[in-house]
């Protein structure tokens, strides 16, 4: 295993920005061989990342594939890649999703198709960036430059108030990382004043010891960061807004995989840095996100528009998440990766589904709808398996997730699972009830008379996303296997290190944290 | 070391001051070559004393950066000096002038103005920021801040049918000479005390005796840095900046905030780190070695610094989120960036110094190509100065629009550009000084920051055009100097170390005794 598969992986997509820059879109034919350019990349690009499955190590703890150059020396910033048992997840769900959605965007998407396929190409090297840097510097970098094409998805193919929508996602945003950074070179520093050495490389700083105090404040930094991008309630106004707006394409990438990035700093960055910080945060952390599970389930209830209403459903799910990754116990944190993987898989589909319609009728609100299963049949039948899967019907993806987190949740404190289980509920209310008052009864609006059922094309992004909700749902042990050890070694960076009497352990811990993945990647070579 | 006297070899000089030299002379010829063109009969002699002014810019950085950067020997007759901290501000500056010049060819042919003084008086004024940057003198540092301001007035006031760029002038000569006169009491203060104008003569004077306890020095100081601050624009000595920049030719305004700004940056810097800081102790120089008393200084200028950076970065972001003019919102931003640039004076470290010389370096770049693009689309029908004209341009202009966007997220600090690198650079320097707060607040301001310049790109990529805006004809020097502003920010964005590393050698040369 020499070939530098992240780098690979990562960069691919420009090669295909690199492709469409030269093909000329005056023509219908130059747009379709754009859209054609940049699916065949974004299917290759995901063939390549399956090579990560096959080489993927489930017992090895630490990171994998490492790839590491010297970039910014002076500074002790390397280029510096690799991935663990979430990573992994996440990055096939960015190269699953991405041809996906491109291929969604067909016909929904006419206007400037070369520009909106280079921002959508840019935009998934950013995210797999993101998912794949070990150096604070470089994933700042990643993290940063993926909000510039979002930016241009919602802002320019958006809805009527997209400038609005646009600028408020950015500046969300960018609120939380400008303070991140802040905090990235503080906790550079510090490291550098308690060893000497000047680096970026976040398995050295996982060794940072800091004052309670400043843990406290950097955790909150990077929390605030991610709790923006997750978004956990009271951070989540911009969501609806940016859903709403953006165009379907948008959303699928916003919610699949963009809300995954505050998790996964969480996971990757925020905990593991600084324990203290995170056991001093997380009561307050816990009651914000059963607050979100059932704040975003009751404001999606009323919503009558059925974007918004994925849109707040997101906040529910979400919440689940952070609840999972708090509770630290295997059930809940591998509970709340599938979830993230789910809410991907089932959320997307959701917005995917609303485009289908939307391309049709150029409208959204439940009300113009009622009865649609008698002219689309098959529409309905996938919206209603994803429906499933959205609430967590067992046999589905969703009902695995929910479950595990509930567990976890559980075990820890009763009071909470049964708070949070209210979201379940709630879930099923909303959902269920969007989906009888659109598809059900009689076909009130004779506009939907004529709806054309679904094209080939569509079947083709869709049913993939179906088979994956039984496949998760059937059998999840498929995807469990593989971050059992990445878990649990979460757990035990998250834990040990809280946990001030015994600094010795955290020493040797780290220690063997830090060598295991580099002598396992020599020994590879 | 400094005790050459006044006996000194031709070729010294040409060695230590070289550039300047160049710059002078041909300064002469072209006011001769104008007269033999004769360009008010044919205009298109214009662009030919445009690439000459150029070419001896790229002569003149051509031996510094040849000559000039490798001598060791780089004092000439207590006056001058060749540090490599002079050298790499003088190169910015130099760097500064090839744009100016190159894209003014443009200017002037699309604004129909036939007038080649123009190009001499850029001459002069670079010539006067290179021998202010490179003097150790405080004298001779007057008298090249004179040369450089007196003709950078004349050119802020090129427009002689605006009334904006009259106004402006004049604002600017008025308390451009309150800031120099302050500058020249706060010198005359310092002889008086010290009993000398070398900066480094007054540095071992000042760290030797107990003169310290004088508040006559603390005065002098203050007057001395209130000089400056005038010429750098920080808040509250920024009153001037946002007319002037407006009514000058829209090049002009980007030399101003760029070769300018870098000037006086540099001589703030080199009179900080001199003379009221203890920099010389890493000199090895015996008569350095006591630097209690230069130490002390500093507790009265970084309470200062501290201050002036935070309501700088403040005042410059939030005032430029209300301007409508592109133009006037560009002067307010950069009085921000000038605010992030006392970020890394104040951390007073070798990181910090080394930021301050990267940013002016990228800022330069990214500062020259906005006012490049801007020019261009304040071209011919409808002129583009609003926020509301520059509606829907971005896909009428593909390409201009492209480099404008990239300058402005450049500007904005987002990656993977030279501003994201610079301002990297500037608040880690602060945050390794234990400037937590200030970074944390000062970053807040560059979201507000990155709120006006992203709304200029909304403006070109997401809003339908209001009316019809014809741009102004995009000439080869123009494009030339585009092109490279935009492959540098995105070089230096990517790969940044070799520049860094230059400017880390650069501000090394700092604490050499002069």
């Amino acid at each position: 295993m020499n070939a530098p598969i992240l780098t690979y992986v990562t960069f691919l997509p420009l090669l295909g920005v690199l492709a469409i820059l030269f093909i000329p879109q005056r023509s219908e034919s130059g747009k379709n061989a754009i859209r054609w350019v940049s699916m065949v990349i974004s299917t290759l690009v995901f063939i390549v990342s399956l090579r990560l499955y096959f080489d993927f190590d489930p017992d090895v703890v630490g990171f994998q594939f490492l790839e590491k150059y010297t970039w910014i020396p002076s500074y002790g910033i390397s280029y510096f890649m690799g991935l663990d048992g979430l990573a992994f997840w996440l990055v096939l769900l960015t190269t699953f999703l991405t041809p996906i959605t491109i291929l969604s965007t067909w016909t929904a998407i006419t206007k400037r198709v070369k520009e909106f396929q280079i921002a959508m190409l840019v935009l998934e090297t950013a995210m797999l960036g993101t998912f794949v840097s070990l150096d604070l510097f470089l994933f700042y970098v990643f993290w940063e430059i993926m909000l510039i094409p979002m930016w241009l998805i919602i802002g320019v193919w958006g809805g009527e108030r997209r400038i609005y929508a646009a600028i408020k996602f950015f500046l969300f945003t960018a609120v939380g990382s400008f303070l991140m950074l802040v905090c990235i070179i503080g906790l550079v520093y510090f490291h550098n004043q308690q060893t000497g050495e000047l680096t970026f490389n976040l398995l050295s700083l996982y060794n940072t010891n800091l004052a309670r105090m400043y843990e406290i404040l950097f955790f909150g930094a990077f929390a605030l960061a991610f709790a923006i991008k997750v978004p956990m309630f009271p951070f989540h106004t911009w969501l609806p807004d940016a859903h709403v707006e953006a165009p379907t394409a948008g959303s699928v990438i916003l919610a699949g995989i963009l809300l995954k990035m505050g998790t996964y700093g969480f996971f990757r960055f925020a905990m593991p840095l600084f324990p203290d910080g995170s056991a001093f945060f997380t009561p307050l952390i816990i009651v914000l996100s059963i607050i979100g599970i059932i704040y975003g389930a009751m404001v999606a209830m009323v919503q009558p528009d059925i974007k918004k209403l994925v849109a707040y459903s997101s906040v529910s799910h979400l919440g689940y998440c952070m609840i999972g990754l708090f509770v630290l116990n295997r059930h809940g944190v591998e509970g709340s990766i599938l979830q993230m993987i789910n809410h991907g898989i089932s959320t997307g589909a959701l917005f995917l589904l609303v485009g289908v319609v939307y391309e049709r009728r150029h409208t959204r609100m439940i009300a113009e709808y009622g009865g649609i299963c008698r002219p689309m049949p098959i529409y309905a039948s996938i919206f209603f398996l994803i429906t499933l899967s959205s609430v967590g019907f067992p046999t589905t993806n969703g009902f695995i997730g929910e479950f595990l987190i509930l567990l976890g949740v559980f075990e820890v404190n009763k009071a909470y699972a049964v708070l949070a289980a209210t979201g379940v509920v709630l879930g099923a209310i909303y959902m269920l009830w969007m989906f009888q008052r659109v598809f059900y009864g009689r076909v009130s609006n004779p506009k939907n008379e004529k709806l054309k059922d679904l094209n080939r094309r569509e079947l083709a992004y869709l049913l993939p996303l179906v088979a994956l909700v039984f496949w998760i749902g059937l059998y999840p042990n498929f995807f469990l296997s593989k971050m059992h050890t990445s878990v649990d070694h979460f757990i035990s960076q998250v834990k040990i290190s809280a946990e001030p009497e015994s600094p010795g352990a955290v020493l040797e811990h780290h220690a063997s944290v830090d060598k295991t993945p580099l002598s396992v990647s020599a020994a590879k070579e | 070391m400094s005790d050459l006297g006044f006996s000194f070899s031709l070729s010294q000089l040409w060695q230590v001051a070289g550039g300047q030299i160049i710059l002078l002379i041909a300064g002469l010829v072209l006011i001769f070559v104008d007269l033999w063109l004769s360009t008010d009969k044919k205009p298109d002699h214009v662009a030919t004393m445009g690439w000459l002014t150029a070419l001896s810019f790229l002569v003149a950085l051509w031996h510094m950066i040849g000559t000039e950067w490798t001598l060791n020997e780089i004092v000439l007759v207590d006056v001058f000096s060749a540090d490599k901290f002079a050298i790499f501000v003088s190169a910015i500056v130099l760097m500064a002038g090839i744009f100016a010049s190159l894209m003014s060819i443009g200017y002037l042919r699309n604004n129909k103005l036939v007038r080649s003084e123009y190009f001499i008086l850029l001459l002069f004024a670079v010539y006067g920021t290179i021998a202010m940057v490179q003097s150790v003198d405080l004298l001779m540092m007057f008298i090249a801040l004179e040369v450089m301001s007196l003709s950078v007035y004349v050119l802020a006031a090129f427009l002689k049918d605006d009334r904006r760029s009259q106004e402006g002038a004049l604002k600017y000569f008025l308390l451009g000479s309150f800031g120099s006169a302050f500058f020249l009491f706060g010198v005359g203060l310092m002889y008086g005390l010290t009993g000398t104008v070398n900066i480094t003569k007054i540095a071992q004077v000042l760290s030797t005796g107990p003169l310290l306890e004088n508040p006559g020095v603390l005065v002098a100081m203050a007057m001395l840095m209130s000089g400056l601050f005038f010429k750098m624009a920080l808040v509250p000595f920024h009153m001037w900046t946002p007319d002037v920049y407006e009514g000058s030719p829209a090049i002009i305004t980007g030399f101003m905030a760029t070769a300018v700004k870098a000037g006086a940056f540099g001589i703030f810097i080199k009179l900080l780190s001199v003379t009221f800081t203890p920099i010389l102790a890493h000199s090895g120089q015996p008569e350095f070695q006591s630097t209690v008393n230069l130490a002390a200084l500093a507790v009265y200028w970084k309470p200062l610094l501290w201050w002036l950076a935070l309501i700088t970065m403040f005042v410059g972001n939030l005032v430029a989120v209300s301007q409508k003019n592109v133009k006037r919102m560009l002067a307010y931003s950069s009085i921000a960036h000038a605010g992030y640039m006392v970020l890394g004076i104040l951390a007073a470290n070798d990181e910090g110094r080394m930021g301050v010389l990267f940013y002016l370096f990228a800022y330069t770049l990214m500062n020259m190509g906005a006012f490049g693009v801007l020019y261009l689309f304040d071209g011919q029908e409808g002129k583009a100065q609003t926020l509301d004209d520059y509606k829907g341009l971005g896909f009428k202009y593909p390409a201009l629009s492209f480099m404008m966007a990239l300058f402005l997220v450049s500007m904005a600090g987002l990656p993977p550009t030279a501003g994201f690198i610079g301002k990297f650079y500037l608040f880690a320097a602060a945050i390794k000084e234990g400037y937590l707060l200030l970074a944390a607040l000062g970053i807040l301001t560059c979201v507000i920051g990155a709120y006006y310049y992203l709304r200029v790109i909304w403006m070109l990529y997401m809003v339908e055009p209001s009316r019809d805006v014809v741009a102004g004809r995009v000439g080869v020097p123009s494009m030339i100097a585009l092109i490279a502003a935009a492959l540098g920010i995105m070089y230096l964005g990517i790969l940044p170390e070799g520049l860094s590393q230059v400017a880390n050698v650069a501000q090394q040369g700092l604490a050499m005794v002069f």
